[in-house]
């Protein structure tokens, strides 16, 4: 396979990873601008581990998606009884003052002669994991495929369960997921920190396929991307954000000879996607009607 | 069953994926210079590479390298096709010209291939008629135009 297309599809999985982040908060009705911040920081911790400590890979993805997930907790518990507007501000103002953070934070190790670790706005080059111990670009794919195919095993039979109905419970009314015994703030909190730490671990993935990192590249523009994923794909299934990714980073690379417009055309295009079906692709009736094809049909 | 089989199988594939990567160590660490400057069409650069071995500073020559570009503020939107380069005349040098979508900061990604495997990432401000220093270091807090 074409080392351009591995990276593209290795690029699609990574971000799938915090499409997937932003769609579970989603289903709690919960709009965050702030998952890359999560990204960040699990981008940040495992390449630490790895680049600094010599921590194993596993291990260090490990630490990456438990800081995201303790900081992503730390989030939601402040941030509780906030909803709408005022949520998806107060994430993005989080997510700012992080890659901001980063923006000061200094840490660095010589080795072979070069200073290496986070660097302000230099940003953290040299997290060479992959090149060290002869990982090719088609291990790392497996990786990152096989990591994502776990994450949606979990995600279908979340769904089957009764956490699934009410974390959707919650997202569609919360005074009458209450009323019917659920515990809406653990469970807000629950997935606030399951969200992050599905960020974080994209993110680590995200530090050791480009052994390059810098708090530019976790801007806004990243949250409100994972955001759309989902509108895009559809909320209906975990399904959803990854179409919502396939459509964004394929549909640019599908139309990269209109170079310089490629970003107007996509924009205008997800305009009369959402026009033509607001809930996204995969939306809820679209995953029923889907099933009852797919679901074997029983003889009178 | 047939499906917890199956899952299984790829959790062991992962497993054996990221236990693979304590084995081997590769111990050479390439150092990269860059040098940029604008060719005659519009938005493209032709670049010239220096590799050295980071330990010894020895040229590395006979390396496969080809030159990726993304935009760190917009990262994946705006990214360039890696372009191959060709060996220079001094060891260890190599040339390629870049065609980028737009004038500002991006962060080109050398990669090497062949003997040694490895990626350096270089971070340069491309303006119409210079390449240098990118904004984030020349001025601490300034957004960079784009």
């Amino acid at each position: 396979m074409d080392d351009y297309l591995v990276g593209v599809l290795s690029n699609i999985g990574v971000v799938s990873f915090v499409a997937l982040s932003a769609y579970l908060l989603l289903l709690t009705g919960a709009i965050s601008f702030g998952q890359q911040a999560f990204f960040a920081i699990g981008a940040y911790a495992a390449g630490v581990a790895t680049a600094l400590w010599g921590w194993p890979l596993a291990a260090a993805l490990a630490l990456g998606a438990a800081v995201s997930a303790a900081a992503a907790a730390a989030v939601g518990l402040p941030t509780l009884r906030l909803h709408g507007l005022y949520f998806a501000v107060a994430t993005l103002a989080f997510a700012e003052m992080v890659r901001l953070l980063f923006e000061l934070a200094r840490y660095q190790v010589e080795i072979d002669g070069e200073l290496v670790g986070p660097n302000g706005a230099d940003g953290f080059r040299g997290i060479r994991y992959i090149f060290e111990h002869d990982l090719g670009p088609l291990q790392f794919l497996a990786l990152i495929y096989g990591l994502l195919a776990a994450v949606l095993i979990g995600f279908m039979l979340m769904e089957r369960s009764r956490l699934g109905v009410a974390l959707r419970m919650v997202g569609e009314d919360e005074v009458l997921a209450s009323l019917n015994g659920i515990a809406v703030a653990r469970l807000k909190i629950l997935a606030a920190g399951l969200a992050g730490a599905l960020a974080g671990l994209g993110g680590g993935l995200y530090a050791h396929l480009t052994t390059y990192v810098e708090p530019r590249m976790f801007d806004v523009m990243l949250g409100v991307h994972s955001l759309a994923y989902g509108l895009i794909g559809g909320l209906g299934t975990a399904f959803g954000p990854l179409v919502g990714v396939l459509i964004d980073i394929g549909l640019l690379e599908s139309i990269r000879p209109l170079a310089g417009y490629r970003m107007i055309v996509f924009g205008g295009l997800v305009a009369l996607l959402l026009i033509a079906r607001p809930r996204g692709l995969l939306d809820e009736a679209a995953v029923h009607w889907l099933q009852r094809a797919w679901r074997p049909r029983r003889r009178p | 069953m047939i499906h917890a089989t199956r899952e299984l199988a790829v959790v062991a594939a992962v497993a054996a994926l990221l236990a693979s990567g304590e084995a081997v160590a590769q111990q050479i660490r390439a150092k990269a210079e860059v040098t940029c400057r604008p060719a005659p069409d519009v938005l493209e650069y032709d670049c010239t590479v220096t590799l050295t071995n980071a330990r010894t500073r020895a040229p590395l020559p006979g390396v496969e390298l080809t030159i990726g570009a993304d935009m760190p503020s917009m990262p994946g939107a705006h990214s360039v096709a890696p372009v191959k380069t060709a060996p220079g005349a001094a060891p260890g040098t190599y040339q390629g010209r870049l065609a980028l979508e737009m004038h500002g900061d991006w962060a080109l990604s050398l990669n090497l291939a062949g003997p040694l495997r490895d990626r350096v990432v270089k971070v340069l401000r491309f303006e119409p008629d210079s390449v240098g220093e990118p904004a984030a270091r020349t001025a601490p807090g300034r957004r960079p135009r784009h």
